[in-house]
């Protein structure tokens, strides 16, 4: 069963961090991957650009609008996901504890991934 | 450049829908899925594509003095909540406007699109 790990940080946060403590804390999200990874529980993960950099698509009777900026302005944004292949949510919540942000003023919410017939991706 | 692409759509409104009317509107919209994820794959073969379960099966984790705190999610307290990820390398930021705009989701909900970042 997999299990996304979805990482919500303040961008402000982290500016606020020394640079030794931004670099302990990238080494702590390397560390989870290869950790996840080696113990063969890692299918995938990635860092996000900050929302400064995102595009909002929305379709609106036909018509596409598109926006600069996140969906919603909220202080505390998606910054990464690990996806998380784990016989139960206790499992993938003890890997989600180990996300730096988690410890770090943030978030990390562990959502199943949706299984069904209909499910094609 | 690999983007991601998140889908965000009103989550209790579906789940409001009768049990049999969100079947049929999802087998409706499921050949329109079926040509993005298509066109995805041709773009990336080494895309990946996930539908979450609802906001309100997620758990929010938080480390506090060392102690893991679980509590129920969603974590995000917004309208529109993370239904779906999609990330594929995709030749530039018009292309992924372009793909997000062909998704089902964005006619009632919202595409959001990010290049990843380095970790």
């Amino acid at each position: 069963m997999e299990f996304i790990a979805l990482v919500y940080d303040d961008p402000a946060g982290w500016e606020r961090m020394t640079e030794a403590e931004q670099a302990s804390a990238m080494e702590g999200y390397m560390a989870v991957s290869q950790e996840a990874a080696a113990a063969g529980v890692l299918v995938s993960g990635a860092g996000l650009a900050p929302t400064s950099a995102a595009t909002s698509v929305r379709v609106r009777s036909g018509e596409a609008l598109v926006t600069d900026g996140p969906y919603a302005e909220v202080k505390e944004s998606l910054g990464g996901y690990y996806l998380f292949s784990c016989e139960t949510m206790d499992e993938a919540i003890a890997w989600a504890a180990r996300i730096p942000s988690a410890a770090h003023g943030g978030a990390v919410e562990v959502r199943p991934v949706h299984v069904g017939e209909e499910t094609a991706a | 450049m690999k983007y991601a692409m998140l889908v965000y759509g009103d989550h209790t409104a579906w789940e409001a829908l009768p049990a049999e009317e969100a079947k049929r509107q999802r087998a409706e919209s499921m050949p329109r899925w079926n040509a993005i994820f298509q066109e995805i794959s041709e773009a990336d073969p080494g895309w990946l594509g996930r539908e979450l379960a609802g906001p309100s099966e997620g758990k929010v984790v938080r480390v506090v003095d060392g102690l893991t705190v679980v509590t129920d999610g969603p974590f995000a307290e917004t309208k529109e909540q993370l239904g779906g990820i999609f990330v594929a390398e995709l030749s530039d930021l018009d292309e992924a406007i372009r793909l997000a705009a062909l998704v089902p989701s964005a006619e009632h909900g919202t595409l959001e699109i990010r290049p990843l970042g380095t970790m």
